[in-house]
């Protein structure tokens, strides 16, 4: 059974945010902090584009974040702190948000 | 012109979901740069690491026109999209090239040196992570000196290839240099090679935690200290005029040097000579006399 | 509808300009600078409406045509030789990519050692591409081939190679009707099929699995087995508008009672059509076919043409080494399983070692000589 497959190689726009494969091997997570000022900097920085400001607060997307830590070392305020994903070999955290 | 952060999209036309390593330099340019270009703009890149996680299969983390190009033409299909976009009647669309150090300095080298030659419409944009990340690390022109790579243990003999001076001496009328650890800078540049009609080039410095053996979280800081250190000169240079867009700190450059694993075996004399390079280059110091 | 003089590399380059094309890429080489040349000036003369992107290699230059086809124009390049080999990456690539650009090929003598004469070398080692080859044997049909080529590509959508031999076509002249515009226009409507259209974006070319891949070349398989039918119908189509159809995919001359076939493709048809006539005139049964269609390969009508013939000779103005003529292992293949008639495949003109009727003539004689002996290629003229 040949696949139906479009005429050029092709892939649709911005397909890759709900398949992405980074957060399977996350260890770790960010948590935003009172001491965050909503500068926004971190959101600049973030390789997935997983920090947004959703309304007043600064939130991250667990179903993008890899768990680089770019944003903890980065913030102005040292508002974030990493969470890891394991204790011991047990997940504590959900890997995506639930829908 | 000062670029407030909270002016700018929230909205990602690059980024979400893509592939890239933990900490990726590349996919920070990439974000960062499209906060700038906005949704009129078609954007080729070459085999790279950006290609790679552009997108596999039916899925990409691109929400503009996207096109995996082979390693070397680049340039050229820009400069192909542009033709037909002017036979079109389309004005208002930016073409990028986006590709990596092989594909602007090397490999991609000749369709760079012909789009630049005609002041092609378009702009190459190079991320730089000064080796052939994603054949695993290999030596490239724009590997520094003594830097160790993957197929060089000893450490690279010669310098790196002065890209934006070689861009400059193409008569490109908007050449200039960038770096993840500076994003406003770098937006601002996108936006004045957008405007810029005709051939523009912008060189950001990209850091890979892989290839330059530095942890996950500390790209950007690495960058900030190669920029703060005096080695990458934040400029630009605007029909042939170069203004320098930040005054380094002078960093000492084995704080930028040492804590990559790819400089571990430098020398102190080595160091010095790193030293003694950015003095002289910024006019400073014992190199001045 | 207006005759003139004109060389092989003036033809295509009408027939670029009858064609509109939007964006057209080259770069020099020899023996294809005239038609890229003249390409030029009319677009300087006002006389064309086309972009030109002045490239600095000839892989760029396939490069900048297929980057305009992807958004949506309709593009042309010219090359052959050392300058197709060198785009033979971007080439692959084109047809994967399903772009309808058209290519016309002065075919030249690959180096080493350094040639710049005609054979068909060039165009035989793009045979495994994906892109349609067709071989014209004068510049009526160089003119008349490209403008059939791009409707044939635009509708099938794969890329397509006008075939015609250095210096023997490019450089002389012959009589050419060019067809008026007006015509042209009605033949050959432009529909726009952008890939990379900013109002509709998508990705292109993202790294593919093997869950995918195979299924892509099927696919593309499947449009040049189609291409064989879209040949001969665009063919037809153009015969009935210009009154000249050049036979779609294959041409049998004399071949009704032919017990002897020679089997040609490129300039040397024309030359072999006068040697079968003057053998006709001394009583011999020969006939010729004329491959025109060398991509796809027209394996059913060759295998009719031949039903009833006692002997084969291909000629081959290339060599695949070790293994003979490129012509010459088609046709055995298509025989293979359905005939045991001899086929004697020779070796010619390499490098633009002159090959005329007189040459062909020896060939048919060498051939009828030796019917009984086997022999897997021969050459001739050393």
């Amino acid at each position: 059974m040949v696949k139906n497959l479009p005429v050029v190689p092709s892939a649709k726009p911005g397909t890759m945010a709900d398949a992405p494969s980074g957060i399977v091997w996350r260890e770790q997570h960010p948590v935003i902090g009172e001491g965050c000022n909503q500068c926004l900097i971190c959101t600049l920085f973030c390789p997935e584009g997983a920090l947004k400001l959703d309304g007043r607060r600064v939130t991250v997307s667990l179903n993008l974040c890899n768990g680089c830590g770019t944003c903890v070392v980065e913030c102005p305020q040292k508002a974030v702190a990493m969470v890891p994903e394991y204790q011991g070999d047990r997940g504590v955290f959900p890997l995506k948000e639930a829908k | 012109m000062t670029l407030n952060i909270k002016d700018l999209p929230q909205q990602d036309l690059f980024g979400p979901g893509n592939a890239a390593c933990r900490g990726c330099g590349a996919a920070i340019a990439g974000r960062q740069a499209m906060k700038a270009l906005g949704s009129r703009t078609i954007i080729t890149i070459p085999a790279s690491c950006m290609a790679t996680l552009s997108g596999n299969n039916q899925r990409t983390a691109w929400s503009v026109p996207f096109y995996h190009t082979l390693f070397e033409i680049a340039p050229a299909v820009s400069a192909g999209i542009r033709a037909s976009l002017d036979a079109q009647g389309i004005k208002d669309v930016n073409v990028v090239s986006w590709a990596g150090d092989a594909g602007t300095a090397d490999i991609g080298f000749q369709s760079l040196s012909g789009a630049a030659e005609r002041d092609d419409s378009i702009i190459h944009v190079c991320y730089d992570n000064e080796m052939y990340m994603n054949t695993g690390g290999q030596t490239g022109s724009q590997t520094p000196m003594y830097a160790m790579t993957s197929n060089q243990k000893q450490g690279k003999r010669t310098g790196k290839k002065d890209m934006l001076a070689i861009m400059v001496a193409h008569g490109a009328g908007y050449v200039a240099s960038a770096s993840i650890s500076h994003p406003l800078d770098l937006i601002e540049k996108f936006k004045k090679a957008a405007a810029h009609d005709g051939f523009s080039y912008i060189h950001i410095l990209a850091p890979c935690y892989r290839g330059w053996e530095i942890p996950t979280d500390q790209s950007v800081a690495t960058a900030r200290r190669a920029v703060e250190c005096g080695l990458w000169e934040l400029f630009e240079v605007v029909e042939g005029k170069k203004v320098r867009t930040h005054e380094p700190s002078f960093l000492p450059v084995a704080d930028y040097l040492l804590p990559q694993g790819r400089f571990k075996k430098l020398s102190t004399e080595q160091i010095q000579e790193v030293q003694d390079s950015v003095n002289s280059h910024y006019g400073r110091g014992e190199a001045k006399q | 509808m207006t005759v003139s003089l004109l060389t092989g590399s003036e033809a295509a380059a009408y027939g670029a300009k009858l064609a509109k094309i939007e964006v057209l890429a080259y770069y020099p080489i020899t023996p294809a600078f005239p038609a890229m040349e003249k390409i030029s000036k009319f677009i300087e003369d006002g006389e064309m409406n086309t972009r030109f992107v002045r490239v600095e290699c000839d892989h760029s230059a396939l490069a900048a045509a297929l980057g305009a086809s992807l958004a949506g124009s309709r593009t042309f390049t010219v090359t052959n030789s050392q300058g197709l080999l060198y785009m033979t990456e971007v080439v692959y690539h084109t047809a994967g990519m399903r772009q309808p650009v058209v290519m016309a090929v002065a075919n030249r003598a690959l180096s080493a050692p350094h040639s710049r004469f005609p054979e068909q070398g060039d165009a035989i080692s793009q045979d495994a591409s994906g892109w349609i080859q067709l071989f014209c044997e004068n510049n009526q049909e160089v003119l008349d081939t490209t403008l059939q080529a791009f409707k044939v590509a635009e509708t099938c959508r794969l890329p397509a190679m006008v075939n015609y031999e250095g210096y023997i076509q490019s450089h002389t002249q012959e009589e050419v009707d060019v067809p008026d515009q007006a015509k042209v226009d009605v033949f050959l409507p432009f529909k726009r099929v952008s890939a990379l259209d900013i109002n509709n974006p998508q990705g292109l070319n993202t790294v593919t699995s093997p869950e995918f891949y195979m299924d892509y070349k099927y696919r593309q398989n499947e449009a040049m087995e189609q291409a064989l039918g879209l040949i001969n119908d665009v063919a037809g189509e153009f015969g009935r508008a210009f009154g000249r159809d050049w036979s779609g995919v294959i041409e049998g001359y004399k071949m009704e009672d032919a017990e002897h076939a020679v089997v040609a493709m490129g300039s040397s048809v024309s030359d072999a059509r006068i040697v079968v006539d003057a053998l006709r005139a001394e009583g011999k049964k020969v006939g010729l076919v004329k491959v025109r269609s060398f991509r796809p390969f027209p394996t059913q009508a060759l295998r009719a043409m031949l039903k009833n013939v006692g002997l084969v000779t291909v000629l081959d103005k290339n060599i695949i080494f070790g293994a003979g003529g490129a012509l010459g292992n088609e046709v055995k293949s298509t025989l293979y399983g359905v005939s045991s008639v001899p086929v004697k495949n020779y070796i010619i003109g390499l490098g633009g070692r002159d090959v005329g009727p007189e040459e062909i003539r020896q060939v048919v004689g060498l051939a009828e000589e030796r019917i009984k002996q086997e022999i897997g290629y021969e050459w001739f003229g050393l």
